[in-house]
């Protein structure tokens, strides 16, 4: 199981959980899975802006990217806003 | 019968309880800490909290509450059809429903876009006659966004209402939102070197209906104070009667005399601080033939925001963007919170 890390607003609106395990085969459905989906990604489905995607310590743009059993997918807030 | 004050800040949602004189009061929170909160109300009907919650990362949602706070539920699948080409950038003003439509609120939001929810906000469903309205590509967006920041309903017709679109101008329904007209004539835009008074593209600040006389409508705007008698058909121009300035964003009314009224003047549209080095509360009970001056705070340089005024039937409701907040009860001010972050509305409720 991939695990995808969230950061602490996003875990406040998951019930204050910062850790899943997901069973899913990219990136994309990894993110899907999340009870944040629609906080990470828009009405398209598209990755926010803002937000920044990590795979295994890599900065990952393309939500078709397979994601392996023992995978890390980090999700991290852009440095912006005051 | 105390009250309770909703207000929205960039940094959560503190509520903010008073007793029945509106002299003392008591600070509680922050609740949804690290979301900027453009609106949030308690529904008078069931008592449930929502809040336009925003982040700049993660974008606009809804949140509801139905214990005061502690726990909050976030409204699903918000956003805007495929087809429209278009994006939601940010929540920006809830609306209870008619007393006669429990469950149903109203939501407006960037850019320029309505939504109604008849399940008490679990889901949302966008207003096409908004999104698809026929004058949409003469609206732009004023500093904030272009942004459906006022919603108004009619207490005498449930199929009528107003909304406000900056900088779009008032647009009307007769027919519950199936179909929105205009409402603009004699508001000006100020700022346009084409024509001054189009049929849109005026830049509303606030408007709101007055919930005791049918027809009479109180708008501030980016270019002077209104007041209509004939559901927004036409407006007159109240701001020369004595304000210092026709520029402002907050707007009050008394639910018991619709011929007062509550502005806060700001320089103009260069200078966005209130009026002559101080805050400055003016209150007409004339119908906008007079303006008298109530001093809150001298000196101040603050600015209050289009959402950040409120009133019940006891007294008026003031948060500035320097992070307090006054209450007015007939001629005395008292101060009722501050230093929180700055403030970008307020809500009067009172608790079941």
């Amino acid at each position: 199981m991939a695990v995808v890390l969230l950061p602490g607003l996003l875990a406040g609106q998951a019930g204050g959980q910062k850790r899943f395990e997901v069973d899913a085969a990219t990136v994309g459905e990894a993110l899907r899975t999340l009870p944040v989906a629609d906080l990470v990604l828009d009405e398209r489905g598209e990755v926010r802006p803002l937000v920044h995607v990590y795979l295994d310590g890599e900065r990952e743009r393309d939500l078709e990217t397979p994601v392996g059993e023992r995978s890390r997918v980090l999700i991290v807030a852009a440095i912006a806003g005051g | 019968m105390g009250v309770t004050l909703l207000v929205g800040t960039r940094k959560g949602l503190f509520l903010v309880y008073g007793d029945d004189e509106r002299r003392s009061f008591e600070v509680e929170g922050p609740h949804l800490p690290g979301w900027s909160v453009n609106h949030a109300i308690a529904d008078p009907r069931d008592g449930a909290l929502y809040a336009c919650a925003n982040s700049w990362v993660y974008g606009g949602t809804v949140q509801r509450s139905a214990d005061r706070g502690q726990t909050w539920k976030r409204s699903e699948g918000l956003g805007l059809p495929e087809e429209s080409g278009l994006k939601l950038a940010s929540t920006w003003h809830l609306e209870p429903g008619h007393a006669s439509q429990p469950g149903t609120l109203w939501l407006g939001g960037e850019p320029g876009v309505l939504f109604r929810s008849d399940d008490f906000g679990t889901s949302w469903q966008v207003n096409d006659a908004v999104l698809g309205h026929d004058t949409r590509e003469q609206w732009s967006p004023g500093a904030g966004g272009l942004i459906t920041h006022s919603i108004t309903l009619d207490d005498a017709d449930p199929e009528r209402l107003w909304i406000g679109i900056s900088a779009a101008g008032v647009f009307r329904t007769e027919d519950g939102g199936a179909s929105w007209q205009s409402a603009n004539a004699g508001t000006e835009a100020c700022f346009s070197p084409e024509n001054r008074f189009p049929e849109v593209g005026q830049c509303v600040h606030k408007v709101l209906a007055h919930p005791g006389r049918p027809g009479r409508l109180w708008q501030q705007n980016h270019c002077g104070v209104y007041r209509s008698d004939d559901h927004g058909a036409s407006w007159e121009r109240l701001d020369e009667n004595g304000l210092p300035s026709g520029f402002g964003f907050a707007l009050a009314l008394d639910p018991a005399d619709p011929d007062t009224a509550f502005v806060v003047p700001e320089e103009g549209a260069e200078n966005r601080v209130t009026s002559n080095g101080r805050l400055g509360i003016y209150r007409t009970t004339d119908a906008g033939a007079s303006w008298e001056l109530i001093v809150a705070e001298e000196p101040a340089w603050a600015a209050v925001l289009r959402e950040g005024m409120s009133f019940d039937d006891e007294a008026v409701y003031a948060g500035t963007q320097s992070g307090h907040v006054y209450a007015l009860r007939h001629d005395e001010v008292v101060e009722a919170a501050r230093h929180l972050p700055p403030i970008l509305s307020v809500e009067a409720a009172a608790w079941q």
